[in-house]
């Protein structure tokens, strides 16, 4: 179990491990290896190579002001869906309270704004430190309850913090830290770093603060943690009897998540002139779960697909001039398609649809030059998602125990 | 501090908000102790009956007793056929799955409500026959619906008890929501015994809708996220235990009115069902362990 | 046919707008000579444009090149403004179907936003940056001035709008034809007051700004020395009845209850306290949310005369020239949107603007556009107790006279005729005193 040195889970099929690294990037492939990173993740680093370059050399200029707005908030709940992902995909444990939390992030963030001349980066992990406090403290009950029950009672901590978000008028704008002011005029704007003022630059330090968030994470999964949270996830038991301290691990998942949460809670304050309590009311909570899963829980990219899936189709379809009640119902529809057809998520689904859809391809392309078909064990359907993939080396949630619900 | 005259009305109201919490998380807790899945789209589906039965009233004028028949009916044809379709294939799926699952149907009906019925910004209302009935107590007006609405709270909470425990086709349903595979090797009709589950918990959410609509609103975002808050109580009774759920719903309405007085906590009190379900899960789960083995024999 | 018609009167404008300028609107519409001058021209807008039919009323279908206006409103489960950019919508369409502006057919673009700042903040750059806009009408959004003013601002907006959040009233960039959530409940605390009120409870939903739409109702009550208490309530409700008791309790015999509430939720309550025998108990009054004839239809008789309802506008069925227009636009139009003060306001703004249209000399550009928008002084029209101005000032009411209502089994019907909102609030007292100098 402990010999797990980094759970699957983040190496989706479609980036199949190359095998012996060249050689002479033998000592880049130690300094990879020291922060976490594996030659196996060139898929991922071409990934991320390619989000760098589109999104902070092309997208950020060539965009309409809509498309920077909706990126920014792409960039933002990305983040908040990967906090989400690690506690359900590394962990195992069912949060409804993130939203509270991006919240406290988002509070923080704003009030530190308003009270002080800190330089923004400071808000930021300031805003995360409170969160991860915060996510520490919701996180509690994780050590007593599980599955539906765990859930649950995160949930009741994101209905109560929505009602405190409503009873202050939140964020409100009144001078120092806890200021109230009535004044018709509103709040003060959230400032942005100096260098970051306008929408598309904004859009580039979002994705900036979202990668070096993400990169954290996957630091922490490839190491250490990442391994104690994999044994937690699979047999707490086993995990006490290999000495892993279960109640440690469990909260630093929690606070870890609470963090990146926070810090996106900061950025979020500062995207738009304003906040509103409206953002974060208790059932968005719920819909970030559906979203997590829709995306793919187990999977790094589901927390971008995810995000996709909560700002940029609607943005589209709302570009479509189609109501925005037909939305919620194509929302609803989407989850619950997704659910059903893929239990490992978009992000799990994609690569084998790909996969699919290549060799579907390949065989048109032989067909066409004459070549005997291929074998027919090959599916008739490229890009239909089957309803049970197979998915061998990915943990999906059809695989794993149940967690103890109430109902035993 | 305030006296005991300014407490006097809220038990009441309290009552009746206490009915609320009850009737929804009884009709929760029944279905999943019946079928397993935790329906998120209780509230929504209650709504859409309402607002059919509202529609058939007003637009077609049917009378009052056939409207609401057809409420109840709505609501049993939208759980059922939710039940039949995507009941087997998230069968094996966590129940956390299964829950997010009806959280997606509750955005479909949510989505369709608003755009049928809510275009106009305007106030809906369905006052039920019962709630012109009305007698008082000290100064207090109480109506009968209020009086129905714990009624059935009690009856199904009591019924569902008796029925699960003592029936054949209750232990057959505890058995399916249980596993579904050991029950389906048994020999149990799995579909069958579903479809009565979900076709029972439809009538129940039908009911509730139409209580709910008179008692709270008429308004489908009010009564589809009235579940988030009426969790509480089904959490109180662990998503298992009937009498712990209505009580707990009686206890919540009853504290949030009796807050009402103090007027430093006045816009908190809403957090009670959330801070009592919080405080009640954390003690309740101290003794969990031993309680589960306890049950389990 | 059509399509090689359209395209010839799209050459046609384009040249001849890049070579005479504004002399050539007329002749592109065909709607006069070619040689009118802009002293004509001017002389002529006045002619055409009145109340009592869609812009220049002339039957001829507009074809021209589109001017295009923009909106935001919400629409989200449980608030949707969407009646107010409909009737817009239908006001235009009758517009374009009556020669348009001078030829020309508005094109309306309306965002459609779920109370999320950063959507609201993209929908207005979209409509400004990529739909390129030349106006804003008929924005209702819960927090479109909050979140966008500043932007309006820079980029020379000068919006026409119903307001919401208190940032639409306190600015210079945005003039509403309504009066807002403050002063509205300000009209409906004057009421209660006038009537022997001994005490009035100010109640409203927990909203950012509730703090300012209480300090009115605050100062009224204190000029007439009557005690005052502010209450607020995080919506939705659930337990009405509670909120309904707290009320009349906090308001004694002899006092008044004065809601601010969006229509569903004033309705639970007033159906709360009619189910505890509340509803003689204390005098109930609203600000204008709860006018409209579905509230009062399901209120029912028992409620007649006894809900009193500030109106920022006329009662749909009153008498009036553009009221008249109202209806019959509404019926060939936008038969699917009720009558009542939201489709007003989207009537209302449509006007103003089609008439500032009609008054532009030259290229149709955001700055003509705007500048049409804020010179717009003494617009007289049935809906509003006084003509209606936005002219360039650092806060714009222009509204702020109307009257009163109460429902008459399940009608609404006018109670008391226009009276002024009290200068005992400040700003009402400002507004005064510039429209006296400069004569509005």
């Amino acid at each position: 179990m402990a010999s797990n040195a980094s759970p699957p889970a983040f190496r989706p099929p479609a980036f199949p491990p190359s095998g012996a690294a060249p050689s002479a990037d033998g000592a880049l492939v130690r300094a990879l290896r020291r922060v976490g990173l594996e030659p196996s993740d060139r898929g991922h680093l071409v990934g991320v190579a390619v989000v760098l370059v589109v999104g902070l050399g092309i997208f950020p200029d060539a965009l309409s002001l809509f498309w920077v707005d909706t990126f920014i908030q792409v960039a933002i709940y990305a983040v908040v869906a990967l906090g989400l992902g690690l506690l359900v995909g590394q962990v195992g444990m069912f949060s409804l309270g993130q939203i509270a939390i991006l919240a406290v992030g988002s509070w923080t963030a704003a009030r530190l704004d308003y009270a002080t001349h800190l330089p923004f980066v400071v808000v930021l992990l300031a805003a995360g430190v409170v969160a991860g406090v915060f996510g520490v403290i919701v996180g509690l009950p994780a050590l007593r309850l599980s599955g539906l029950d765990l859930a649950l009672i995160t949930l009741m901590f994101a209905g109560a913090v929505t009602v405190v978000l409503n009873t202050t008028n939140f964020p409100n704008g009144g001078h120092g830290f806890l200021g109230y002011t009535s004044s018709p005029f509103g709040n003060p704007p959230i400032r942005r770093p100096s260098f970051a003022g306008t929408d598309p630059a904004y859009l580039r330090y979002s994705i900036v603060v979202g990668l070096v968030l993400f990169l954290l994470v996957i630091w922490h999964v490839r190491t250490k943690p990442g391994r104690a949270w994999a044994t937690i996830r699979q047999s707490e038991s086993a995990a006490y009897a290999a000495g892993i301290n279960v109640t440690f691990y469990k909260l630093w998942a929690f606070a870890l998540a609470a963090f990146v949460t926070g810090v996106a809670g900061a950025v979020l304050a500062a995207s738009a002139p304003e906040l509103y309590n409206t953002q974060f009311a208790t059932q968005n909570s719920i819909e970030l779960l559906a979203v997590v899963l829709m995306g793919g829980a187990y999977n790094l990219w589901g927390a971008v697909a995810a995000a996709f899936f909560l700002d940029f189709i609607p943005s589209l379809l709302n570009t479509w001039n189609l109501s925005s009640f037909l939305l919620i119902i194509l929302f609803g529809v989407g989850v619950i398609w997704v659910l059903v057809t893929s239990p490992t998520g978009f992000a799990g689904q994609f690569p084998k649809d790909m996969a699919r859809l290549g060799r579907a391809l390949r065989r048109l392309a032989t067909k066409g030059r004459g070549a005997p078909p291929m074998a027919p064990a090959v599916p008739a359907g490229p890009t239909m998602p089957s309803a049970m993939p197979a998915g061998p080396t990915m943990p999906s949630p059809a695989d794993r125990p149940e967690p103890a619900g109430g109902a035993r | 501090m305030p006296s005991w005259s300014d407490f006097e009305p809220y038990i009441f109201t309290g009552l009746a908000s206490g009915a609320v919490y009850a009737v929804s998380g009884v009709g929760m807790v029944v279905l999943y102790r019946t079928t397993g899945v935790l329906n998120l789209a209780y509230g929504a589906i209650g709504a859409l009956g309402a607002l059919v039965a509202w529609s058939l009233m007003n637009s077609a004028h049917w009378p009052a007793g056939a409207a609401y028949v057809a409420c109840i009916a709505v609501a049993a044809a939208v759980t059922l056929l939710y039940g039949m379709v995507l009941g087997p294939p998230l069968a094996r799926r966590d129940p956390l799955v299964k829950a997010v699952s009806t959280l997606g149907l509750a955005l479909v009906l949510l989505g369709a409500m608003s755009w049928i019925w809510s275009q106009n910004a305007s106030a809906y209302s369905m006052t039920l026959v019962s709630t012109n009935w009305t007698f008082s107590i000290g100064q207090i007006l109480v109506n009968w619906t209020q009086i129905i609405a714990l009624i059935f709270a009690v009856v199904v909470a009591v019924g569902t008890g008796t029925f699960l425990r003592r029936t054949r086709l209750g232990t057959v349903m505890r058995a399916l929501a249980n596993d579904r595979e050991i029950s389906a090797t048994l020999g149990v009709p799995v579909r069958r015994v579903e479809a009565a589950a979900w076709l029972v918990s439809g009538v129940i959410s039908g009911i509730a809708g139409l209580i709910l609509s008179d008692i709270v609103a008429l308004d489908a975002t009010t009564l589809t996220f009235l579940v988030i808050s009426s969790l509480a109580a089904t959490l109180i009774g662990r998503l298992r235990s009937l009498t712990v759920t209505f009580f707990a719903g009686i206890v919540i309405g009853l504290v949030d009115a009796l807050a009402n007085p103090f007027n430093a906590i006045y816009n908190y009190k809403d957090m009670t069902p959330f801070v009592l379900a919080i405080v009640a899960l954390l003690f309740l789960s101290r003794r969990r362990s031993a309680a589960r083995t306890s049950r389990m024999a | 046919m059509r399509h090689r018609r359209f395209r010839l009167v799209v050459a046609a404008a384009a040249t001849l707008t890049t070579l005479t300028g504004g002399l050539a609107y007329a002749g592109v519409g065909g709607v006069s000579g070619a040689s009118a001058t802009h002293a004509t021209r001017t002389a002529h807008a006045a002619d055409t444009f009145s109340l009592s039919h869609c812009g220049l009323g002339n039957g001829k279908k507009a074809t021209g090149t589109p001017i295009p206006l923009g909106a935001i409103v919400t629409n989200q489960p449980g608030t949707s403004f969407t009646d107010i950019t409909n009737t817009a919508q239908a006001y235009f369409n009758c517009v374009n179907q009556n020669g348009g502006i001078y030829g020309h057919p508005i094109k309306y673009y309306v965002e459609q936003e779920q109370t999320n700042p950063a959507q609201v903040a993209a929908d207005a750059k979209k409509l400004i940056q990529s739909d390129h806009v030349d106006g804003i009408v008929g924005n209702t959004s819960i927090i479109d001035c909050a979140v966008n003013g500043s932007y309006y601002k820079a980029k020379g907006f000068y919006i026409i709008d119903s307001g919401i959040a208190s940032q639409c009233y306190g600015s210079s960039y945005s003039a509403t034809v309504n009066m807002g959530p403050r002063y509205s409940s300000d009209g409906a605390a004057q009421y209660v007051i006038d009537h022997g009120a001994k005490k009035v409870v100010f109640d409203q939903s927990n909203v950012p700004g509730t703090g300012y739409n209480a300090g009115g109702v605050q100062l009224i009550a204190k000029a007439a020395h009557v005690p005052f208490v502010g209450l607020t309530e995080n919506v939705p409700i659930t337990d009405a009845t509670s909120v309904a008791e707290k009320e009349v309790q906090a308001a004694g015999s002899g006092g008044a209850v004065v809601l601010n509430f969006t229509p569903p939720e004033a309705l639970v309550i007033l159906q709360a306290a009619q189910k505890l025998g509340l509803e003689n108990r204390v005098t109930w009054a609203c600000s204008t949310p709860c006018n409209t004839d579905f509230l009062a239809k399901a209120l029912g008789p028992q409620w007649n005369g006894k809900l009193h309802v500030n109106a920022e506008l006329n009662l749909p069925s009153a008498a009036g020239t553009d009221l008249a227009l109202y209806r019959k636009v509404m019926q060939q139009y936008a038969p699917s949107v009720a009558l009542g003060s939201f489709s007003q306001m989207g009537f209302l703004e449509g006007e103003i603007a089609t008439s500032a249209l009609l008054t532009i000399q030259g290229a149709y550009t955001p700055k003509s556009v705007n500048a049409a928008f804020v010179a717009v002084k003494d617009f007289k029209t049935s809906f509003l107790c006084k003509p209606w101005y936005y002219q360039k000032l650092p806060v714009h009411l222009p509204n702020n006279t109307d009257r009163t209502v109460t429902p008459q089994n399940g009608k609404m019907v006018q109670e008391q005729g226009c009276f002024q909102i009290s200068a005992v609030d400040p700003v009402v007292k400002y507004i005064r005193g510039i429209e006296k100098k400069m004569n509005l």
